[in-house]
């Protein structure tokens, strides 16, 4: 299998950062927990980040970064992520440059650029309110025009790095009667205001991510000039929904790297601890549950490097994409957690055991995911006001419009295939019906078809069968959608709920499908086997109240050979497996049964 | 005209109230339309007219009134 050169970054500051069950590691498990007890914000750690170079990378080479793929992107966090959420999520809040890239002037992105990449300044975002949450349109700071500028009042919270950052994206209602077009966004350069105008509020002590720098922000008479101003006045709403589009999808990344260590560190427990005079991991439970988690790690990726290579091909359906990526990644991977807890039994529990208590700290981190920018509801509920426009439109799809799918379709997901620069101002608030995965459907049936005869992949039959059964549940859903009382607002009913969670996960079965069609030449033997495939795309469809095929299971085996392999040789639990930092032989902080050789397993 | 009739019928049935009570010059958050029911109703608008159509087209003309003659003078919509 040849390198894909968008995961060499993350391959590299793997090599740099080392082993981190080695705890004389930077961000080793051993001193990230160290920083988590002490809740005192990892100053050194962003520091080395900065020095390395790593915020380049947020910034897009037009406007002079390094920026050139969400898949490089989502790479790299995953890196970060795997070793700490404090450091990942502090250091990661620069994605909310993008709001720049997506709508300032060219002086305001020159600006940004270089202080950033020269000044290490990094940004926050101030939308959410004390007594409004997640009702941008209902927040009460506002901003009022004066002479040169506006007068900013209210506060913002909670808001992580509210007070250790150097930018605030603020968004303010700038006409009390403007409704859904009386909000602007600013981007608020502190070292520019008057220190007596604005103020922080407490650091809020939190269940995970617990040294992170979550606080507020208020302003009173706060004086910003014009220049501060993004976007139109008035566009602030627009430009806030779009850029949680970008966003989102990111945030999927956080939860991936979070749920690698936890998968790992369990193996790892797993394949050395003997009870019963047996080896964990040759207990059918056991071993059942930590294949299983690693099938949800396959399929998220799937999702995930999907919708970061989409980006560039489909931004104008991202209010779709982004809303799949960010409920079902984060909300899928939580409940692996959750699941695979169960073979590290009571460590899972324990804050200095095993690898440092870091599944714990990981489980405690990686749930405020599921909630940060825009909550699993939320997201459910953008797609729920979508659902009928999507039923309509992919009933009345027309040939000539499906081969454009099918086009599409090929470059978000073949992973060897060139992308196109990421266009920020393509991103629309509704897609008007499109989302080509399970739009191109139909094509790929047909297309699958094609591959029978000499050569054909083992799972061929199988995998085509369950497309069929995607697509049939697909047409049965949009039934049910298009028979249904029309809901709008907040009154949408759980019924809706669930049907949304089921429309996520046939578009997460379908991009396993698509993904293995358009890469099973370059993605190694494992990967074109399709024996992970089927298991992943049964456990989905097996929410659905449809018969499906009994799994062979020697496919169980061969699944759980490939975890066993990848954490032998350090690779990343993926269907990109990059070499991670390599091993040192003997995690000095284990237990005696849990320091034995890797290599006693195969 | 048609089209603010259309409008008021639309609206109507996606708050579930009677047509009679909505007044064209009013805004449309007065109804309980926020702003992403406004977005997602500009979708309903374009399957209606066949037109693609600014997503913060509502937003921008948040009123009966003001959205049926932005479309009338836009678009040239007639119906």
């Amino acid at each position: 299998m040849e390198q894909l050169k968008q995961y060499n970054l993350a391959q590299q500051l793997e090599a740099d950062l080392g082993d981190p069950r080695d705890r004389t590691q930077r961000m080793s498990f051993a001193q990230t927990a160290a920083i988590d007890e002490s809740e005192v914000f990892p100053d050194a750690e962003i520091a080395w980040l900065y020095d390395y170079g790593l915020q380049d990378y947020y910034v897009p080479t037009s406007s002079g970064g390094q920026f050139t793929s969400f898949e490089e992107f989502v790479a790299f966090v995953r890196v970060l992520s795997r070793r700490d959420l404090n450091i990942a999520i502090a250091f990661t809040t620069m994605f909310w440059s993008f709001l720049t890239w997506m709508a300032g002037t060219e002086s305001q992105k020159q600006t940004l650029s270089q202080r950033m990449r020269q000044e290490h300044l990094t940004m926050c975002l101030a939308y959410s309110e004390k007594e409004h949450g997640s009702d941008l349109v209902g927040g009460s700071v506002t901003a009022t025009k004066v002479d040169g500028g506006y007068r900013l009042n209210g506060e913002k919270w909670p808001i992580n790095r509210a007070t250790i950052s150097g930018l605030t994206y603020v968004l303010a209602r700038t006409d009390p009667d403007g409704g859904n077009r009386g909000l602007s966004l600013f981007m608020v350069d502190k070292s520019q205001l008057d220190p007596s105008t604005y103020y922080n509020l407490p650091k809020i002590k939190t269940h995970g991510i617990r040294a992170a720098d979550m606080s507020g922000i208020g302003f009173s008479d706060c004086f910003v000039p014009d220049s501060m101003l993004l976007g139109p006045e008035g566009h602030g709403l627009e430009l806030a929904l779009e850029g949680f589009q970008i966003t989102r999808a990111l945030c999927a990344a956080f939860s991936q790297g979070a749920a690698d260590t936890c998968l790992r560190t369990t193996l790892n427990f797993a394949v050395n601890r003997q009870v019963y005079g047996k080896t964990v991991v040759d207990m059918p439970h056991a071993r059942r549950t930590l294949t299983h988690a690693f099938l949800d790690i396959l399929t998220c990726d799937c999702v995930n490097i999907a919708a970061a290579r989409g980006f560039h091909v489909v931004p104008e359906q991202f209010s779709v994409w982004s809303a799949v990526d960010k409920y079902f990644v984060p909300v899928t991977l939580e409940q692996m957690m959750s699941d695979v807890s169960v073979v590290l039994g009571a460590r899972f529990y324990m804050r200095d055991e095993h690898d440092s208590g870091v599944f714990q700290k990981m489980l405690r981190d990686s749930s405020i995911i599921s909630v940060f920018d825009g909550s699993s509801v939320v997201n459910l509920h953008a797609l729920i006001l979508q659902r009928r426009q999507l039923a309509k439109a992919r009933k009345r799809l027309k040939p000539e419009k499906m081969t454009a799918i099918y086009q599409r379709l090929a470059r978000s997901f073949s992973l060897e295939s060139p992308l196109p620069e990421f266009a920020p101002q393509k991103l629309e608030l509704f897609s008007r019906g499109a989302d080509d995965i399970p739009q191109g459907l139909p094509l790929l049936i047909e297309d699958l078809e094609t591959m029978h005869g000499d050569g054909a992949p083992a799972v061929l039959t199988d995998v085509i069968e369950l497309t069929k059964i995607i697509l049939a549940q697909l047409d049965a859903q949009d039934e049910v959608i298009a028979q249904s009382a029309f809901e709008h607002g907040h009154e949408q009913s759980y019924e809706s709920f669930e049907l949304a969670k089921q429309y996520c996960r046939l578009h997460a079965a379908a991009a396993c499908i698509y993904m293995w069609r358009y890469n099973r030449q370059h993605l190694g033997e494992f990967f074109n086997q399709g024996e992970w495939l089927v298991l992943c795309v049964h456990r989905l469809l097996s929410h659905f109240d449809v018969p499906l095929n009994p799994i062979p299971l020697e496919f169980y085996e061969n699944v759980f050979q490939e975890l066993l392999r990848l954490d032998r040789e350090d690779k990343m639990f993926s269907i990109v497996p990059f070499q991670l930092a390599r091993s040192t032989s003997t995690p000095p902080d284990t237990e005696n049964h849990a320091t034995a050789s890797k290599l006693q397993l195969i | 005209m048609a089209i603010q009739q259309w409008l008021v019928a639309q609206l109507a049935e996606v708050l579930s109230i009677d047509p009679s009570t909505i007044e064209a010059q009013q805004p449309l958050t007065r109804y309980g339309l926020d702003s992403i029911d406004a977005v997602t109703l500009v979708g309903d608008l374009e399957d209606w007219l066949d037109l693609e159509l600014p997503s913060t087209l509502l937003w921008d003309y948040p009123t009966v009134e003001k959205a049926a003659s932005y479309l009338v003078e836009e678009f040239d919509v007639s119906v």
